[in-house]
């Protein structure tokens, strides 16, 4: 693993393992993530992206019979420490789910919501303005702004998914995590999403989890590479598809297996 | 990430989540979420601390319910110069020639001439009873003299459990003299209703319970289990089915209570037919007509708990039988209900639980008598388990509060072992599929 | 014949007729050339039936008919012309006469029913007999057809079958003609009440007091509004503020926070609240809670509360529809997905926030429908009122002051003694229609609102 930037990194795992139970879904996975990069995980279903992806927020805890070992930092403090409040973690770095997952409840108050619970708005007109700005930043802005009052789950597909996408930015994070955002929209909606992935990238510190190598390809500016819980190979994307230097990211690469 | 918005609404400065508001307020939330959490718990404790509540009031109030105080009482049967043959002692009619002997008098005579005339009586009503089945028991008494330990009255054995102030010095003395002694009222399981909560016991309605849960469940499983059969393997889609769905489903939330009016207005009810008079169909306050009632009422709850049971046999198992040629009827009558049948007999015994705990209908047609006798059979008068702890509850002397939840324990030992069943049940059997 | 006697007679006809018609289709199988087209067991089956059933049906609808039968031989007899002329008298005397009658041992109160008892046995005798006859020669003439046809090409397995699907298709029609005789019988009654009394006093009355009714105008003293705020007042507000937050917090803490071991152990012990039988409740809240009701209600500076409070009765009654309330909502929540729960964590929400402000909107409806059911179980419920509360019917807001319900006057009036035709007795099934009518509606729309909320999560 290389390290280009003389900044220190926003985050890193160091020595990572993952186990539920006694079956171990992560082992031993070390890699660091940067502001204003897109870091895509790729690698075969089951192979242990997503899980390591909800490492880094804390989502396993959900979990009860996860267990993390190694040691995550964000900003240099351990994200598992006791010290860690994982409120304030979450909230710097939010989460978009596969699926996507609005609240059944109106537009707004799905943008809202993080905003209101983590207090972030002094005033009602700060708050519409939070709701605005991160709509705007999920370019859904002009297509929902005459209508902010219909549920969410009214939305097509891809808009959820934005709106999934404005509700995690309300929040003001710094790093968002994406668990394969675009496996269920289709090719338009994908698009979209990509394009709006480019775009974010200048503000945020953007970890996408995905199984579509060309979308690997086209979003994310380092790639790292995962097989049955392990990270194969990590580096800059165009490395990582022009010249892997493991044979198994060769092989998963140009489509032996998959 | 502080880089300013090139869109039209006004920028945000970055969260700064180490200020000293911010922290407050974080804390504020886990404070928040400390009470939400200790609501929960809270709840579910107090729920649980009031059956533990409930539990206890009744086993401190009813333990002594199962035992009964007696008092030595010396007979001198020769004395008593009854005018009876022993031979007859051992007939049929020796109850009737015992009370034309005048046995009742002759013993509170005996007690009165051991112990003296005292302000509270000291022989429960039921004592000479136990006389008499003493001498039934042993004809030769008649020319003894004998001491019989008989059940105290009501007024001393309370006196003696400090529940009656007025009793409880002679009850104290009498008990220093060793002339009381508590023990196993066993009457408590083999008597029915009386007047005197010494005597009392839970045979009678224990009985009626049983006949009409009899007859409960021989209407309620066959008609329960067959129309979950129709419903779920043959009814056609069509409006009669859904009224026929839709009339189960209202009718497993329909009160009780109106299962009750409908049992007097239909069964005990008459009215004309054709100028001819019919009714009432079933006799009055028997066990007939309450089980047919209480049918009524838990058939949805079989019906309900059976088509599950039968929507859980897979399909592959009857396309096998079909596809060796088996009858529809063959198919379910020897696959799926077979396979079925946990499932159902769990919700049959739920079913079953319900009805015998239940009072309220039962009050409507008339099983609230008092029912000295057992009932004989199913068109006999009779009364069941909950009317009689209904009826005793109305008594306030202390000796009827004992005896209440006393049956109450009873009752809930009974529906607590039908329920368990209905629980092994389900786990034993649970999908083997 | 003793009816038990009969059945297994007929019983035992049946299995004889079972054991011939199988015996006869072997026959024919092993005899003929020809191949049998049902089963030996079949052919018995369908002989069987042919024995059973007709007898049986014949048995129902004599046991139905015979009572009225021998009540008219009983009445053509010289000394019934002395018989009160009053229906509920008359009634009791023939009742009385054939308890004599059927009981050796017992005695008569009344010597006219001593003299009806030998007619009253002579014509139950006779009719015993003619049934009983008729039922054994139908069972005999049934099993005989029946064996007269089998052959090799009788389709008894079918025949059967047939008449399988008949008796399935009744058993499940038997649910609707309960509920057509529940309606039926509550509408009839209440409409014989209405003719005496105006339905517009019975519901919008405010007076209450059946003890004391004018000939002249019943409707003074039957104003049933004072029950339906009792009933109100005590199974939809009291019962529910005990009911929905213990209930909804329980279901939120056992499925959100509990561990596995502390909720497969909690969960069914607040079932078991559920199953505790309603007559110990009422006995408990008459017992303990109503004079500690009663106490705290002197300390708080009403000397003359009642013992017989609403809130004693709503209180338990409150308590007993927790796990009701408990399951409908850890239902609901259950249902709502995962994504939901995860998507509010993602995003810093603490837990109770995603619980309070995600699940709980929606899981919403299902929660409100299983609150409309338990309202409907507790304005339904009977035994702890009929224990706990009062029977005065006021109209009070003060839940240490005793308040009446529709239920407990349904057995108030029905268990006092009074005649049937009196409005007194009526009332209780306008009350019990009106009670009836209200559940049913509150059934409907729960359903109705559980299906749409089902609807939208699949």
């Amino acid at each position: 693993m290389t390290d280009a930037h003389p900044a220190p990194h926003k985050m890193s795992a160091r020595g990572v393992s993952v186990s539920y139970g006694d079956k171990q879904a992560i082992r031993d996975v070390s890699i660091d993530v940067d502001m204003d990069h897109v870091t895509a995980f790729i690698g075969p279903s089951g192979c242990g992206k997503s899980t390591f992806l909800r490492t880094l927020n804390r989502m396993n805890d959900t979990i009860p019979s996860a267990r993390v070992t190694g040691e995550i930092t964000l900003d240099g403090e351990d994200i598992y420490s006791s010290d860690m409040d994982v409120v304030q973690l979450r909230a710097r770095v939010g989460m978009v789910f596969q699926k996507p997952n609005p609240f059944p409840k109106s537009i707004y108050e799905n943008v809202a919501y993080g905003p209101r619970i983590h207090g972030l708005a002094a005033s009602k007109g700060a708050l519409d303005g939070i709701v605005e700005q991160s709509l705007r930043r999920a370019g859904l802005w002009d297509e929902v702004k005459d209508r902010l009052n219909d549920s969410g789950t009214a939305l097509s597909g891809g808009q959820q998914q934005r709106l999934c996408i404005a509700r995690a930015i309300a929040v003001d994070p710094e790093v968002i995590l994406m668990d394969e955002p675009c496996s269920a929209l289709d090719p338009i909606a994908t698009a979209k999403i990509e394009e709006l992935i480019h775009e974010l990238k200048g503000r945020y510190a953007i970890v996408i989890v995905t199984h579509n190598m060309q979308q690997a390809a086209r979003v994310s500016q380092k790639t790292a590479f995962f097989h049955l819980g392990q990270l194969v190979e990590y580096g800059d994307t165009d490395n990582i598809f022009t010249a892997p230097r493991q044979e198994r990211t060769k092989d998963y690469i140009t489509g032996r297996y998959g | 990430m502080n880089k300013p918005a090139p869109e039209a609404a006004p920028a945000r400065a970055p969260t700064d989540w180490k200020t000293e508001a911010m922290q407050k307020r974080i804390r504020r939330r886990y404070a928040r979420e400390r009470r939400f959490k200790l609501f929960g718990m809270l709840a579910v404790i107090l729920s649980a601390a009031f059956l533990a509540f409930l539990l206890f009031t009744m086993v401190t109030n009813g333990w002594r319910g199962f035992t009964r105080t007696e008092i030595a009482l010396p007979l001198d049967f020769p004395a008593m110069a009854m005018k009876i043959d022993p031979a007859q002692l051992s007939t049929p009619g020796a109850n009737l020639a015992l009370a034309g002997a005048e046995l009742e008098d002759k013993v509170s005579n005996a007690a009165l001439a051991a112990y003296g005339a005292q302000s509270v009586p000291l022989l429960s009503d039921a004592a000479w009873l136990k006389v008499r089945e003493a001498l039934k028991a042993d004809p030769s008494l008649l020319h003894q003299k004998k001491l019989l330990w008989v059940p105290a009255s009501t007024q001393v054995e309370q006196g003696l459990r400090g529940n009656d102030a007025a009793a409880a010095p002679l009850a104290k003395k009498l008990y220093d003299a060793g002339k009381l002694h508590t023990g196993f009222n066993a009457g408590f399981f083999s008597e029915s209703d009386s007047t005197d909560p010494v005597a009392v016991g839970i045979w009678g309605a224990f009985k009626g319970s049983l006949l009409t849960m009899a007859v409960t469940f021989l209407i309620a499983f066959p008609i329960g289990v067959l129309s979950a059969i129709y419903l779920e393997e043959y009814a056609p889609k069509n409006r009669w089915t859904d009224l026929i769905e839709v009339s189960i489903n209202n009718l497993a939330a329909v009160p009780s209570i109106i299962f009750g009016l409908l049992g007097l207005a239909v069964f005990l009810g008459s009215w004309s037919l054709f100028g001819m008079r019919v009714g009432p169909l079933l006799p009055r306050s028997a066990a007939l007509v309450g089980g047919v009632t209480l049918a009524l009422m838990i058939m949805p709850v079989i019906v309900i708990a059976s088509r599950n049971a039968i929507k859980g046999v897979p399909p592959s198992i009857r396309d096998a039988a079909l596809g060796i040629g088996a009858s529809r009827i063959q198919v379910v009558f020897h696959h799926v209900l077979p396979l079925a049948m946990p499932g159902i007999l769990t919700g049959t015994i739920i079913g079953m639980a319900r009805a015998l705990g239940e009072t309220a209908p039962l009050l409507l047609i008339g099983m609230r008598a008092f029912i000295v006798t057992p009932p004989g059979g199913f068109t006999d008068p009779a009364t069941v388990l909950p009317v009689q702890i209904f009826l005793w509850s109305d008594e306030v002397s202390r000796g009827f509060v004992e005896k209440t939840s006393a049956a109450i324990l009873v009752l809930l030992v009974f529906l607590l072992a039908m329920n368990g069943l209905a629980i092994y049940l389900r786990n034993k059997f649970e999908t083997r599929w | 014949m003793n009816p038990l006697a009969l059945l297994f007679l007929i019983a035992g006809l049946g299995l004889i007729g079972w054991l011939t018609g199988r015996a006869r289709a072997q026959r024919i199988d092993r005899g003929g050339a020809k191949r049998l087209h049902s089963l030996p067991s079949q052919h018995g089956w369908y002989v069987a039936t042919w024995a059973v059933l007709p007898a049986l049906l014949f048995v129902a609808v004599w046991a139905s008919l015979s009572p009225s039968l021998v009540r008219d031989a009983v009445l053509e007899h010289p000394a019934a012309k002395q018989l009160p002329q009053f229906e509920f008298e008359r009634d009791a005397l023939l009742a009385e006469a054939k308890r004599v009658a059927e009981d050796p041992d017992a005695k008569a109160f009344d010597p006219l029913a001593a003299e009806l008892a030998p007619a009253t046995r002579a014509a139950e005798n006779r009719y015993n007999w003619m049934g009983s006859a008729v039922a054994i020669l139908l069972a005999f003439a049934g099993g005989l057809f029946a064996w007269s046809r089998i052959r090799a090409q009788l389709k008894a397995r079918s025949q059967v079958e047939r008449i399988v699907m008949l008796l399935l298709l009744v058993a499940s029609l038997i649910a609707i003609l309960t509920t057509l005789g529940i309606f039926l019988s509550l509408l009839w009654e209440s409409l014989r009440f209405f003719e005496q009394v105006p339905i517009t006093d019975f519901l919008f009355g405010t007076h209450w007091s059946p003890q004391v009714i004018e000939a002249s105008n019943p409707g003074k003293s039957l104003g049933a509004v004072p029950l339906f705020w009792g009933t109100f007042f005590i199974g939809a507000v009291i019962a529910m503020l005990v009911a929905i937050p213990f209930g909804l917090m329980s279901a939120i803490y056992l499925t959100q926070y509990a561990a596995p071991r502390v909720r497969a152990w909690m969960k069914p012990t607040l079932e078991m609240l559920a199953g505790v039988p309603t007559v110990v409740y009422g006995y408990f809240a008459a017992l303990t809670v109503a004079p500690a009701v009663r106490d705290l209600a002197v300390h708080l500076g009403m000397p003359f509360a009642s013992s017989e409070s609403a809130l004693a009765a709503g209180l338990v009654m409150g308590v007993m529809i927790i796990p009701f309330v408990s399951s409908m909502a850890d239902d609901s929540i259950a249902a709502v997905p995962t994504a939901m729960r995860d998507g509010s964590l993602a995003m810093g929400a603490t837990h109770s926030e995603t619980i309070s402000r995600v699940l709980l909107p929606a899981a919403l409806p299902g929660v409100v429908a299983g609150v409309l059911l338990a309202v409907s179980r507790a304005i339904g419920e009977t035994m702890i009122v009929v224990m706990a509360a009062s029977g005065a019917a006021n109209i009070t807001l003060n839940p240490f002051e005793s308040a009446t319900t529709v239920t407990k006057q349904i057995v108030d009036l029905l268990t006092g003694e009074a005649e049937f035709d009196s409005p007194k007795t009526l009332a209780a099934f306008a009350l019990g229609l009106t009670l009836f009518v209200i559940t049913l509606l509150l059934n409907i729309v729960a359903l109705r609102v559980v299906k749409k909320y089902r609807e939208a999560y699949e």
